[in-house]
């Protein structure tokens, strides 16, 4: 491999975006799912 | 090339450009389905309901999927090795989703010995081939912050706890218009559960599947621009040698990292084990608890929250500090915290939940720092076998965090009786166990130079720059 970073394979971009978003998705749903939960730990 | 031939390792090198920053989210989308395996609590009731089956007889099928991933992790960790990532997230997927369906066969039946071996055996290797196969392939991406990387993907087990606790009980309900889930003594249908395992396994197999088509691993003697490996390798007890996982297990310092990794997790679990009557208990006037069903409820959500962020926090925090003196904070704080949990727990809610949140970020910590930590000692030559193998301290950690808590708990009364005191001596033991792992942790020693291997049996390992 040179110095030079070479240049990203077609539509990785795409392929990072998806992916994140996936997880993220999936994270964020049980994140505030958890948290709507655990709320009545303070309030009841 | 057939499918089975693009799930070899030899297809599965990246090419030039290919992001490393497409491995934590495949390696994620693994474990986020895979951690499903801790909400099994949810459809519990229901199952004992539909099988007119004892807590225990149902409470079997969790027991049998933790032990097969211990054994399947530790026996399977150097085919993973071998087979690379893709192949071992394939096979874990296809384990995983015929365990749920298999599980299903038998609810819609009425042979729970089916469910026994479809999500305990089947679906216990696939959690096991699963926890271990990105992780190597995480360290080899990410030598310059490996703590970052596993404790990104470990996250992902905890996470996947609280994806499946919501979606399953809104599954139930969707299934079953009869049951609601915030009503403690409803059970939802056979007909429910069956349509629930099949969705969780078809869903698992699909979300699994972008882990198994993004993963990558990166061309021999890659590294990250920038990346200065003899920088890495200043640092104590870090290793540029590699050393096989058949000669790791005769070390000192692999056993020393079993007992600290045992340790750690006996003494969590104690607490996650027990979290919801705890709270109630430490709260209880005059045989009442202050604390309702609900919000202790709420304060188990809150743990999986504190359990999550400490497998990432921690774990990346152990890049700038170190393994060893991350495990004397997780290991020595927790020591304070298990005791302050004890003698002034009870004081206050707010305290109460602040120690035991600490603690179980401790926990998580412990699990998302330990292939970093194997990683300094061992080199990455077979990093995720030689993981494998200790994941055995977390299955007997399983069996003897609870087999503590409730020894002790049993002893001192029966259960909505008890008290903060009851809960003393259990407390003050944890406190010990976490001095041993905290005294194992100090004797940790590089690995003698007889265990490495020669430095041409092996791969080349930072050889070119980019």
């Amino acid at each position: 491999m040179s110095e030079q970073q070479p240049p990203p394979p077609d539509g990785q971009s795409v392929r990072l975006l998806v992916s994140w978003l996936l997880v993220a998705a999936m994270l964020g749903y049980g994140v505030v799912q958890t948290a709507i939960t655990a709320a009545k730990l303070f309030t009841q | 090339m057939s499918l089975l031939s693009a799930l070899d390792h030899e297809h599965t090198v990246a090419r030039p450009g290919y992001s490393r920053w497409l491995i934590p989210p495949a390696a994620l989308a693994v474990h986020l389905c895979i951690g499903q395996a801790y909400a099994t609590s949810v459809y519990k009731n229901s199952l004992i309901a539909h099988f007119d089956a004892s807590q225990t007889a149902i409470g079997i099928i969790f027991s049998i999927a933790i032990v097969m991933l211990g054994l399947s992790a530790a026996v399977g960790g150097t085919w993973v090795e071998a087979n690379g990532p893709r192949k071992a997230m394939f096979v874990s997927a296809s384990f995983w989703a015929t365990g749920f369906l298999v599980g299903a066969l038998g609810i819609a039946t009425g042979q729970l010995w089916l469910v026994y071996l479809g999500y305990g055996f089947l679906g216990g290797i696939g959690l096991g081939i699963g926890y271990i196969s990105p992780v190597s392939t995480l360290i080899k991406w990410f030598p310059d912050r490996p703590g970052l990387a596993t404790g990104l993907a470990i996250m992902g087990f905890g996470g996947g706890a609280m994806v499946a606790s919501p979606l399953s009980r809104q599954l139930l309900e969707l299934y079953d218009s009869g049951y609601d889930s915030g009503n403690a003594s409803s059970v939802a249908s056979g007909g429910a559960l069956v349509g629930l395992f099949i969705t969780l396994g078809l869903g698992y197999f699909v979300i699994m599947m972008f882990g198994v088509v993004n993963v990558r691993v990166p061309p021999p003697g890659w590294r990250p621009a920038g990346f200065d490996p003899a920088a890495v390798a200043a640092k104590p007890l870090v290793t540029t040698a590699n050393v096989s996982a058949s000669n790791a297990i005769r070390t000192r310092s692999f056993w020393l990292l079993w007992i600290v990794l045992f340790c750690n997790v006996t003494a969590g679990i104690g607490i996650l084990e027990q979290a919801s009557p705890m709270i109630q208990d430490f709260f209880r006037d005059g045989g009442t608890s202050t604390v309702t069903v609900a919000a202790a409820g709420g304060f188990v959500g809150l743990l999986s929250l504190f359990n999550m962020a400490g497998r990432f926090v921690w774990s990346s925090t152990s890049d700038l500090v170190g393994r060893k003196p991350i495990y004397m904070l997780y290991l020595g704080v927790g020591m304070v915290l298990y005791a302050l949990l004890a003698s002034v727990g009870h004081a206050a809610t707010g305290l109460f939940v602040l120690l035991a949140g600490v603690i179980l970020s401790f926990y998580g910590g412990g699990f998302a720092t330990v292939p970093a930590y194997l990683r300094d000692l061992f080199g990455t030559f077979q990093v995720g076998a030689i993981h494998g193998r200790l994941l055995t301290a977390w299955s007997a950690a399983g069996i003897a965090g609870p087999l503590i808590i409730n020894g002790f708990l049993d002893a001192q009364g029966k259960p909505g009786t008890l008290t903060a005191e009851a809960y003393r001596p259990a407390l003050f033991t944890m406190v010990g166990v976490l001095a041993i792992g905290f005294v194992a942790n100090l004797l940790i020693r590089p690995v003698s130079e007889r265990f490495h291997e020669p430095a041409a049996s092996t791969p080349l390992e930072g050889s070119a720059t980019r």
